[in-house]
C-alpha cells in the first residue's frame, strides 16, 4: 500500500517522526501510519498527526524481538517508506527487519526529502567530513536519530483508525538485569550550554579551570572521547562525537580540542561554537563562530572572571 | 574448542581525505586505508575471549584488491587465520551487499560459534551489516556491547543501549557487536607482526560463494558524496594580549545574547 510508516520503541521519538512522516505524507499524498507495540501509546500518535495506529500485540517486553513481526507486517502491506526511530535499539531492530526484506537501510538521516517522486535522505560519511546523499528504491527503509525533528502539537481531535495485530514473537535470547545508567553528570544532549575540555588540558586537577568556567556560564560539562575513554576524567556519557553525544546547545565553547571530525560531528548543530587552543592551524577553529589563538591556562580563567562581571 | 570470527572493513583513513573547495568534491587519491576503529575492539576482543576460552579465533574480511595489505594488520592482532573475500565490488557495497557476501563467506567457513563485529564502520557507519548477518544466518545478534564471557556454548553479554544497560544471553552460534569501551586494542609488537606473514590466508571471489549477481547490487541509489561546509562565522581573536582577546569575545558572545 502506498503508505509512510513510522516505528520506534521510544514513543517519544515516535512522535518526532511523525512531524518528517507527516512532510512526506503531504507532498506524495499517502496516508501515515504508526507502528508501536503499546497500545496505550495509540491515541497520543494520532493526536500527533498518524492517519492509523498499528499496535503489535506480543507477549515478549523486549523491542528488539519485534524484528521479525514488522518485516512480516511490511512484506505483506508494502509502504513506501519505513522509517524508524535511530536509538540503538531502533538501530538494532531495523537492521533486522532489512535483512528480511533484503531491502537498503539509510542509518541516521539528518534529511529527508521527496524530489521527482522519490525519498531522498542526507546522512554523515567518513566521520562527518562528508554528506552521501541517496535516492531510495523499494521499501524505503531509513533510521533517524532522536530529536532531529521536533515533535508536533498535538491535537486531541483528531481521529484515525487502530488495529491490533496480535504477533508471535520468538526469541532465543534471554535478556535481564535492566539497570538504568545513573548520569553522574548532566544530560549533555539537552543542555543549552556546554563547556568542553579537550586533551590540550595537561592533567585532571585542571579539569578545575574548565568547571569555574561552566559554572560562570551555567553550562554544563562534556568532553572528547579520549577525555572519557583514555582519562576517565569525565563519564563516557560527556563525551561528543560521531559515537558518542550529539548535542545541540545555543553555546558550544571548547578548551584544548583539537576538532577531529568525528568530534566535530556532534558539534554541528551547536548554534554558536567557540573554541580556545593553541594551535592556530587546529581544524576547530574552521568550524568554529569565535576562537581565541592562546594558552587555555591564561585565556580560561580571564574569561571566567570577565563572565562573572 | 569454540571457533571465534572476528568481521572487519579495510577503509579509507579520513584524515588523508582532502574536500576540492570549489565543488566539495573528495579528494581520496592520497588517501591510505586502515582496519576501522570499531573493528580493531572487535579483533581484539575476540583474542581476548578465545585466551579465556581455548577458543580459535580467525579473522574475515570483503575488500578490494588493496584489502590484501590488511591481512598482515589483522593477523598481527592475534588471530591464528584469515579469510578474504577479495572483489572489486567491495568499493560499491552497502549494507545488503556486505552482508549477503559475509553472511556467504561464513556460511562456506562452515564452523563458527561467535562472530564479532565493531558497532560500526569508521566510514559509512551504517551500524547495520553485524545484525543483518545474523539475520540471514538464523542466529540471535547481541549488539551494542561492553562487556562479554563465554562458558560452555553459552555468550552472556551486557549491551549498553542510551540510558540503560542489559544482560543478554544466548546459545552458539551468535554474532556479538562491541562498543569501542569493551577494550583496548593491542599495538602490535614486532614479533606479532613478523609472525602475522606466516599465518595461513584463505582467498575467495564472490564468485566461490554462490551468490547472484543480484546479491551484489546495492539497493539504493548514490546520488552524490560531498565534503560537508559547515557555513561559520570564523572569527579568530590572536593578535591581542590574553586578555584583550578575552574582552573582545566577552563582547561578541554578548552580542549574541548569550552572556
Amino acid at each position: 500500500m502506498p503508505e509512510i510508516w513510522i516505528y520506534s520503541e521510544d514513543t517519544n521519538v515516535a512522535e518526532q517522526l511523525l512531524t518528517v512522516g507527516r512532510e512526506l505524507a503531504d507532498k506524495l499524498i499517502q496516508p501515515l501510519c504508526a507502528v508501536t507495540i503499546f497500545a496505550d501509546d495509540a491515541q497520543g500518535l494520532i493526536a500527533s498527526g498518524a492517519d492509523k495506529v498499528i499496535v503489535l500485540k506480543g507477549d515478549n517486553p523486549w523491542p528488539e524481538c519485534y524484528a521479525t513481526p514488522i518485516a512480516t507486517l511490511v512484506a505483506q502491506q508494502s509502504p513506501v517508506a519505513l522509517i524508524i526511530g535511530g536509538t540503538l535499539r531502533g538501530k538494532d531492530l531495523a537492521a533486522k527487519v532489512a535483512a528480511r526484506l533484503k531491502t537498503g537501510l539509510v542509518t541516521d538521516a539528518f534529511a529527508i526529502r521527496v524530489e521527482n517522486g522519490a525519498i531522498e535522505t542526507d546522512r554523515m560519511m567518513y566521520g562527518g567530513l562528508a554528506v552521501c546523499t541517496e535516492i531510495l528504491s523499494g521499501i524505503g527503509m531509513i533510521t533517524v536519530p532522536p530529536r532531529i525533528y521536533e515533535a508536533p502539537v498535538k491535537d486531541t481531535s483528531r481521529s484515525g483508525e487502530i488495529k491490533t495485530s496480535e504477533v508471535v514473537v520468538e526469541t532465543s535470547m534471554t535478556v535481564g538485569n535492566v539497570c538504568p545508567i545513573i548520569r553522574q553528570g548532566a544530560d549533555i544532549t539537552i543542555a543549552d550550554k556546554l563547556v568542553c575540555v579537550g586533551r590540550g588540558l595537561g592533567k585532571q586537577e585542571d579539569m578545575q579551570i574548565a568547571t569555574d568556567l561552566a559554572m560562570a556560564l551555567g553550562a554544563e560539562m562534556a568532553c572528547t572521547r579520549s577525555v572519557a575513554e583514555d582519562y576517565h576524567w569525565l563519564p563516557n556519557e560527556s563525551y561528543i562525537g560521531l559515537s558518542g553525544q550529539r548535542v545541540k546547545p545555543s553555546l558550544y565553547l571548547s578548551m584544548g580540542v583539537s576538532g577531529q571530525v568525528q568530534h566535530v560531528a556532534g558539534i554541528r548543530d551547536s548554534k554558536i561554537i567557540v573554541a580556545i587552543d593553541t594551535n592556530e592551524n587546529a581544524p576547530i577553529f574552521a568550524v568554529a563562530d569565535y576562537g581565541i589563538v592562546g594558552d587555555l591556562y591564561q585565556i580560561v580563567p580571564l574569561l571566567t572572571e570577565a563572565i562573572k562581571k | 574448542m569454540p571457533n571465534i570470527i572476528a568481521c572487519y572493513k579495510w577503509v579509507l583513513d579520513e584524515q588523508d581525505i582532502k574536500i576540492n573547495p570549489g565543488n566539495q568534491a573528495l579528494d581520496t587519491s592520497r588517501a591510505k586505508s586502515k582496519i576501522s576503529e570499531y573493528d580493531r575492539n572487535a579483533l581484539e576482543e575476540a583474542v581476548l575471549q578465545a585466551t579465556k576460552c581455548g577458543a580459535t579465533v580467525a579473522s574475515l574480511t570483503f575488500g578490494n584488491s588493496t584489502a590484501k595489505k590488511s591481512l598482515k594488520d589483522a593477523l598481527s592482532r592475534g588471530p591464528e587465520k584469515a579469510y578474504w573475500v577479495n572483489d572489486a565490488v567491495a568499493d560499491t557495497a552497502d549494507g545488503f551487499v556486505t552482508a549477503t557476501v559475509l553472511a556467504a563467506a561464513l556460511q562456506k567457513i562452515d564452523e563458527y560459534d561467535v562472530i564479532m563485529f565493531g558497532e560500526g564502520a569508521a566510514d559509512t557507519y551504517g551500524q547495520q551489516v553485524g545484525p543483518r548477518v545474523a539475520t540471514l544466518l538464523g542466529i540471535p545478534a547481541i549488539t551494542f556491547v561492553t562487556e562479554m564471557s563465554i562458558v560452555g556454548n553459552q555468550v552472556t553479554a551486557t549491551r549498553k543501549i542510551g540510558d540503560c544497560t542489559e544482560v543478554t544471553t544466548a546459545q552458539f552460534p551468535v554474532v556479538i557487536t562491541v562498543l569501542p569501551e569493551i577494550n583496548k586494542p593491542r599495538i602490535p609488537s614486532l614479533k606479532q607482526v613478523l609472525g602475522a606473514s606466516k599465518k595461513p590466508v584463505t582467498e575467495w571471489k564472490t564468485g566461490d560463494l554462490g551468490l547472484t549477481p543480484e546479491d551484489l547490487v546495492p539497493k539504493n541509489k548514490i546520488k552524490s558524496i560531498k565534503g560537508f561546509v559547515m557555513s561559520r562565522k570564523n572569527v579568530l581573536y590572536k593578535e591581542g594580549t590574553p586578555a584583550e582577546n578575552v574582552a573582545s569575545l566577552v563582547a561578541s558572545l554578548t552580542k549574541e545574547g548569550l552572556l
